[in-house]
């Protein structure tokens, strides 16, 4: 501001010095302003007939190709999200499949576990009950046995006794017993 | 077997009766016959097919030498060379209830520990033939297997009254418990 006002103030300066011109000073003669104007109109014109919409153009292309990746990525982003998503739904759902088979897994040890126990306790209920009725029977007879057999042995014993035992009188006493029964039929 | 037993009996019958001997063969024969029930040596001896028969004649005779009649002793000696040493207990038996039924009787074997005097078997065959209303020949027989008392066999008909038939009821007794 302050070297623009220098300006105005020198070549207002000027002007006064040089009589005519001060403002000539800074316009440039008319013939050229004249070929600067018809140049520059046709720089222009060159600039916004070509220049503009090609730079427009890869402008707009860029800008569709910037778009395009966008949503792609948006896209992928998308896609990665619900493959994920899948995935997470996948492993959240394995693991419910691997709880699911681990559960009936050892439901079925602990039916076949109980199942085994109560098969053995039967079994070896049924053994014992077996063995203690062989047991028993095994008693009952060799005590059956061994009851004949004193039974045998002692019949035997007393009646060698009583054989020996017998005389003459006791031999006679016998026979007249029987006679006397004999003789009553 | 029985025809056989009764067949023989009844020829060895025919025969003494012929001989004139039937009494004294009868009562070898079944004196015979006791011992050899109550020997099983010389029942095992008589029987055995592995010793020849003119050893077993020869036991016989050692057995009967002078004690019995020849004709008994032949009769034992028919008897062992047949092969029915076993079947003369049997043949006795049947030929002493033949005969005694030929004489409209009945055989009455008495068993004793003890040989009976003839009083007291007079006494049982009269007790014995009004118990079975029949006419009674008595065979008395010293068996110590009876151990004290009396068994008497008529026919099929046994009355034991013997200390060995109480203790075979006592026997029987304590095993059915």
């Amino acid at each position: 501001m302050d070297l623009f006002a220098q300006i105005l103030t020198f070549a207002a300066e000027e002007a006064e010095e040089g009589g005519g011109g001060g403002l000539d000073l800074l316009l440039p003669p008319l013939n050229e302003l004249i070929a600067g104007i018809i140049a520059f109109a046709i720089v222009f014109f060159f600039v916004w007939r070509w220049a503009v919409p090609a730079f427009n153009r890869m402008l707009e292309q860029r800008q569709k190709a910037i778009a395009g990746q966008l949503s792609e990525a948006e896209k992928a982003k998308q896609e990665a999200e619900s493959l994920l998503a899948d995935y997470r739904a996948q492993l959240a759902d394995a693991k419910a499949e691997g709880n699911r088979i681990i559960e009936d897994a050892r439901a079925t040890a602990e039916q076949m576990r109980a199942e085994v126990i109560a098969k053995a306790e039967a079994d070896a209920e049924q053994i014992l009950a077996k063995a203690r009725q062989e047991a028993e029977t095994e008693k009952d007879r060799a005590l059956s046995e061994a009851r004949k057999e004193v039974g045998n042995i002692s019949v035997d014993l007393a009646s060698q006794i009583v054989g020996e035992s017998l005389d003459a009188s006791a031999h006679q006493a016998l026979v007249n017993r029987y006679l006397a029964e004999l003789e009553k039929m | 077997m029985d025809d056989r037993i009764n067949g023989y009996a009844k020829g060895f019958l025919e025969l003494a009766r012929a001989e004139g001997s039937l009494e004294s063969v009868e009562s070898e024969l079944f004196s015979i016959a006791e011992t050899l029930e109550s020997s099983p040596e010389l029942r095992s001896a008589l029987t055995d097919p592995q010793l020849p028969n003119d050893k077993k004649t020869a036991i016989v005779d050692d057995l009967l030498g002078g004690k019995a009649s020849s004709l008994t002793v032949g009769l034992v000696h028919l008897l062992v060379d047949q092969d029915r040493a076993s079947e003369l207990p049997s043949i006795a038996r049947a030929l002493v209830e033949i005969a005694a039924a030929s004489r409209d009787r009945a055989v009455a074997e008495i068993r004793s520990a003890v040989p009976l005097d003839d009083q007291t078997i007079e006494r049982l065959a009269a007790a014995l033939g009004k118990a079975t209303g029949k006419k009674l020949e008595v065979k008395a027989v010293v068996d110590e297997s009876v151990v004290g008392g009396i068994v008497a066999r008529v026919g099929d008909t046994v009355i034991d009254g013997s200390v060995a038939g109480r203790f075979q009821s006592l026997r029987n007794a304590v095993q059915s418990r």
